[in-house]
């Protein structure tokens, strides 16, 4: 991964309650396949569970709605 | 509007190398290191996607610190007897100098970060190619006996590593109090050489 080329701005930062990740759950398939997420992670091992997302285009608040239509709590991390 | 702040990279680096070497990766957090920064997690994670991530990305910088330290001045065309002692040198040179990153490196060196952290620098490759062409060289010059590579590596590196060890723990056998002088180093050095000459 090639942070150093990723523009800080577009890197966002949210502390969830995704606790496990796995390849069919709706979050992997939804993520995975949204256009506008360039790359997404979740540190599931943290106790904030950090969903860190990269999008060019995305803002926090249509981030959080997208997390929370999955199900899952989310909120920005500052 | 955010900005890099390579002060601020390098103080979560020299943190988590602590944190890593008292605690473990076990003991070992984001969250904590945030913490012992003064920073936000949330910057935290700017940087860095988790903590395997943080880990190999410091243990590349280290590891690639440690190849460019380890060839320093070092040539392949060098006589073997030359290139071994310059390796020594630079080698000592930087266990001595960054005795926290060898002990970083030592703690990742047994685990299943090392393939990824070696996979992830380029400059690898040269060095291990830089290394083969040494040791070729040491062999058609006939300065050199045939042998296993791990024999080879033991006897050629292990007398100063053992010296080494000693030197960092600041005692020996028995804990016989102990500093490694150039003296000491040329010595063992010598009788190195002695065993790897036909």
């Amino acid at each position: 991964m090639k942070i150093m080329e990723t523009d800080l701005q577009k890197i966002h930062i949210f502390k969830t309650n995704i606790d496990k990740i796995y390849p069919d759950c709706s979050i992997n398939t939804t993520l995975d396949n949204h256009l506008d997420i360039q790359q997404w992670s979740v540190d599931c091992e943290d106790c904030d569970r950090v969903l860190r997302v990269v999008s060019d285009t995305l803002n926090p608040d249509g981030i959080i709605s997208l997390i929370n239509s999955l199900g899952h709590e989310c909120q920005e991390l500052l | 509007m955010r900005i890099r702040d390579i002060d601020k990279e390098n103080l979560v680096i020299e943190n988590a190398i602590d944190q890593i070497v008292r605690d473990g990766f076990q003991g070992f957090s984001m969250n904590k290191l945030a913490k012992a920064c003064s920073i936000s997690v949330a910057t935290l994670y700017i940087y860095y996607k988790d903590k395997d991530d943080l880990i190999q990305k410091i243990g590349g910088k280290i590891a690639l610190k440690f190849f460019t330290g380890t060839v320093k001045d070092f040539s392949p065309d060098m006589t073997f007897e030359e290139g071994l002692w310059r390796q020594w040198e630079n080698r000592a040179n930087f266990t001595m100098k960054y005795p926290k990153e060898v002990a970083f490196f030592e703690i990742i060196k047994h685990s299943p970060h090392s393939e990824a952290i070696l996979d992830s620098i380029k400059e690898f490759s040269d060095f291990r190619a830089i290394m083969k062409r040494f040791i070729d060289n040491g062999l058609e010059n006939k300065e050199l006996i045939p042998m296993t590579f791990e024999a080879f590596w033991s006897i050629a590196y292990g007398p100063l590593y053992t010296l080494l060890n000693f030197h960092t723990e600041g005692k020996s056998m028995g804990g016989k109090p102990f500093v490694l002088t150039i003296e000491i180093m040329r010595e063992a050095f010598e009788a190195t050489i002695k065993a790897l000459k036909p």
